[in-house]
């Protein structure tokens, strides 16, 4: 299912409109880009954004006494025409005729495509090597990554049936990653703990 | 078959040993300081013994702000990542693999480390085996490693070719382990056996501590075994064989040097004997005893000895003749016969009886060790010159308890204990000495003996000593401190390849089968002069 379209594209990661205003798909998601026939490119989403479609225009308050929240929506329809959702997705890996590659890809995805979100199948194919672990905390992001780690542990832990087995060995796979930063390490993971 | 890895080598020294990061399964609690363990090195195998453990991490945050109680998956993924255990080993031997089977030899001295991340893993039966040797001959299995069921075996070859000691503080089974020991020698026939045994507690059934009864060297080994007593009242309630009579003929100047501690002689009393010793040589004693005041004054005006010192010694052997088993005169016969069975391949026990106070100790068995070590040097010079083997002295090994009253550094010098150990195997007379003070025997004396049997010991003296001549006592340390206070002990020495922490043979009906007594010899059997002597009377 579409859920996206790419208006950005680097070697390292894609920003993508969402199809839906206001609902990008959910920090730490996998989602993936239909490169070619069995060629298909996968990322971990990391930032969602709602704002004016002209960067130069900002949004305004529209609500009044008895207007608010989603009537808004219905009394200004022509939001759905100046505001625009996006969201930023690293590239973890590519899935080539069902095989696994995990790491960046060779090419960034091309401008336009579809992003797409991953299904259970692909999500537990791709997640039984925990290698991309690396490339989402290796690169810069806006926001601290160890959140997006413990958004994205805890979404593909719901997406494989509550894999408790799963869970302990991402657990212990970014506890290695995050040795030497227990700060870092402990908010990762009382993020998971207070979750599951 | 499963050998579990334990974990990968991450640094070390030759000279400190090396060390081993454990993998996040393992735990520290599945092992124990003193353990035997083995290292895989790409072309050795490395057998060596745990030595310390640590508790590290990788970062010290988490120390500082451990995981909350309920955080099991912070906890899970934490152990073995950020804090992880790491152990010292000490390798202590080593094995060239050898590709071709032909062409292995067994292990040697280390002579090198193996590189990085070599895997570390718990030692199999068939290491013990490799290390320790396998049943037969005169391999006797004395117990087993701590946690494991593999038996321990120690080259009673080895074992009896030099002098030994068997230490550990009163209560952690030194007499249990010496009849372990000493069932062992007297079963692979590796050596013949001289026991001085203080408190009559080798040769038959004894009561122990806890109340029930074990059995005695005589009951297990029938007329392999004399016994001689010093106590002719007890020798006729026991099964005895020859009631033993010293005379003072028998006792030389150097044992009283020997009791002085126990007489209460001051140094110049002591050496007066000495005098009189030069002054009237082997008649000494009878004729200090015969003295009266007059003869005293005489004496010492032609020697230089002083009247006062003289009377004192004199009245203090005054007591001493008094002893039941003192004659006049006794003939040396009674000790060349022992000589002769245990030639035989005998083993004779020496029951003290009621004479069983260190001054009685220490005087007979000064006497019969002199006369006997007199004798195999006589015999081992014979061999010498003859280079026949019928002519070779069988080894003899001297068992002594309360080892450090005769062996202390006043008196080691002067005994012939004393000179028995430093001489190793020059007569092939070796002693096999218990005690629970081995700081009181002299440094000197202590590097001699080559295998040592060692208990829980708690005073730092006694630890030291203990491990005087000993190389690498730094690392045994900790498997000594790690001992239990019964049944285990650090071995060490010439008759094992490497030191080992073993839990020793429990003295049972099992052992008892194990070292092949049917039944018991006591009551049953009749055990005639030709049985023993091996000539008629």
């Amino acid at each position: 299912m579409r859920i996206g379209e790419i208006v950005e594209s680097t070697s390292t990661h894609f920003v993508a409109e969402s199809l839906d205003l206001g609902r990008p798909p959910e920090l730490g998601r996998l989602v993936k880009v239909h490169l070619a026939e069995d060629r298909d490119l996968c990322a971990v989403v990391c930032h969602g954004e709602t704002g004016s479609l002209d960067p130069g225009r900002r949004a305004v308050r529209r609500s009044t006494e008895e207007v608010y929240d989603d009537q808004v929506y219905r009394e200004h329809p022509q939001l759905e025409h100046v505001l625009r959702t996006q969201f930023t997705s690293l590239a973890v890996g590519v899935i080539d005729k069902e095989v696994v590659h995990q790491g960046l890809p060779s090419q960034p995805p091309p401008l336009h495509y579809s992003v797409h979100g991953c299904d259970e199948e692909e999500t537990t194919r791709f997640t039984q090597d925990l290698y991309y672990f690396r490339l989402l905390l290796g690169v810069p992001v806006r926001i601290p990554v160890e959140l997006v780690l413990a958004g994205h542990l805890r979404w593909v832990y719901r997406g494989r049936g509550h894999d408790e087995e799963w869970l302990q060995v991402a657990a212990r796979e970014v506890a290695k990653l995050l040795k030497q930063d227990y700060e870092r390490l402990a908010t990762v993971l009382y993020a998971i703990e207070r979750d599951t | 078959m499963r050998r579990t890895r334990l974990g990968l080598v991450t640094g070390g020294t030759f000279k400190t040993g090396l060390g081993v990061r454990l993998d996040a399964d393992c735990t520290t609690e599945d092992l124990r300081v003193g353990e035997m363990v083995v290292i895989e090195g790409a072309s050795n195998r490395y057998f060596g013994m745990i030595t310390d453990m640590q508790l590290q991490a990788t970062d010290p945050r988490l120390l500082a702000s451990p995981p909350e109680a309920g955080s099991t998956l912070l906890a899970q993924a934490l152990t073995g990542t950020v804090n992880y255990a790491t152990v010292e080993v000490k390798p202590m031997l080593m094995l060239e693999l050898k590709a071709d089977l032909d062409e292995q030899r067994g292990p040697g001295p280390v002579r090198t480390i193996p590189m990085h991340f070599a895997a570390l893993r718990k030692a199999s039966a068939m290491d013990f085996d490799t290390v320790f040797g396998k049943e037969g001959g005169t391999n006797f299995a004395v117990g087993t490693p701590v946690p494991m069921d593999i038996p321990i075996r120690l080259r009673l070859d080895r074992f009896v070719e030099r002098s030994n000691g068997i230490f550990g503080q009163s209560g952690t089974g030194k007499s249990f382990l010496a009849r372990v020991l000493l069932c062992g020698v007297i079963r692979t026939r590796a050596a013949a056996n001289l026991i001085f045994d203080m408190h009559s507690e080798y040769a038959f059934d004894k009561q122990t501590e806890d109340g029930h009864f074990v059995r005695g060297l005589r009951d297990l080994f029938g007329p392999q075994i004399l016994v001689y007593s010093l106590d002719e009242g007890a020798a006729a309630r026991r099964n005895v064989d020859v009631t033993l009579a010293v005379g003072l003929n028998q006792i030389e100047a150097e044992d009283i040097m020997l009791l002085a501690d126990e007489l209460d002689l001051t140094s110049t009393t002591a050496a007066t004997a000495g005098l009189l010793g030069d002054q009237y040589g082997k008649e000494w004693l009878r004729q200090l005893l015969a003295m009266s005041a007059d003869d005293v004054a005489e004496f010492c005006q032609s020697s230089g000895a002083h009247p006062e010192a003289t009377r004192a010694l004199q009245r203090k052997l005054r007591g001493v003749q008094r002893r039941a088993y003192l004659k006049e005169e006794a003939p040396f016969s009674l000790i060349d016969e022992m000589v002769a069975a245990l030639g035989r391949g005998r083993s004779i026990i020496l029951e003290f009886g009621r004479f069983d106070n260190p001054l009685d100790y220490m005087l007979v068995a000064n006497i019969v060790t002199r006369r006997i070590r007199r004798l195999y040097q006589q015999k081992m010079e014979r061999f010498e010159e003859t280079k026949a083997e019928t002519d070779r002295p069988p080894q003899l090994v001297i068992t002594l308890e309360e080892a450090h009253k005769f062996l202390n550094p006043a008196v080691a010098s002067q005994t012939i204990f004393g000179t028995i150990a430093r001489e190793m195997r020059k007569y092939n007379v070796t002693l096999m000495v218990i005690d629970q003070r081995p700081s009181g025997i002299d440094p000197e004396v202590m590097s001699q003996l080559g295998t040592r049997v060692t208990g829980l010991l708690t005073e730092e003296r006694d630890i030291d000593a203990v491990f005087t001549g000993v190389g690498g006592r730094s690392f045994l340390r900790g498997a000594l401190a790690s001992l239990d206070t019964r049944q285990q002990v650090l071995l060490m020495g010439h008759a094992v390849p490497m030191p080992v922490v073993v839990q020793t043979r429990t003295y049972d009906e099992e052992f008892y089968r194990a070292v092949g007594s049917s039944g018991s010899w006591t009551e049953d059997r009749e055990i005639n002069a030709t049985d023993i002597w091996g000539k008629k009377q």
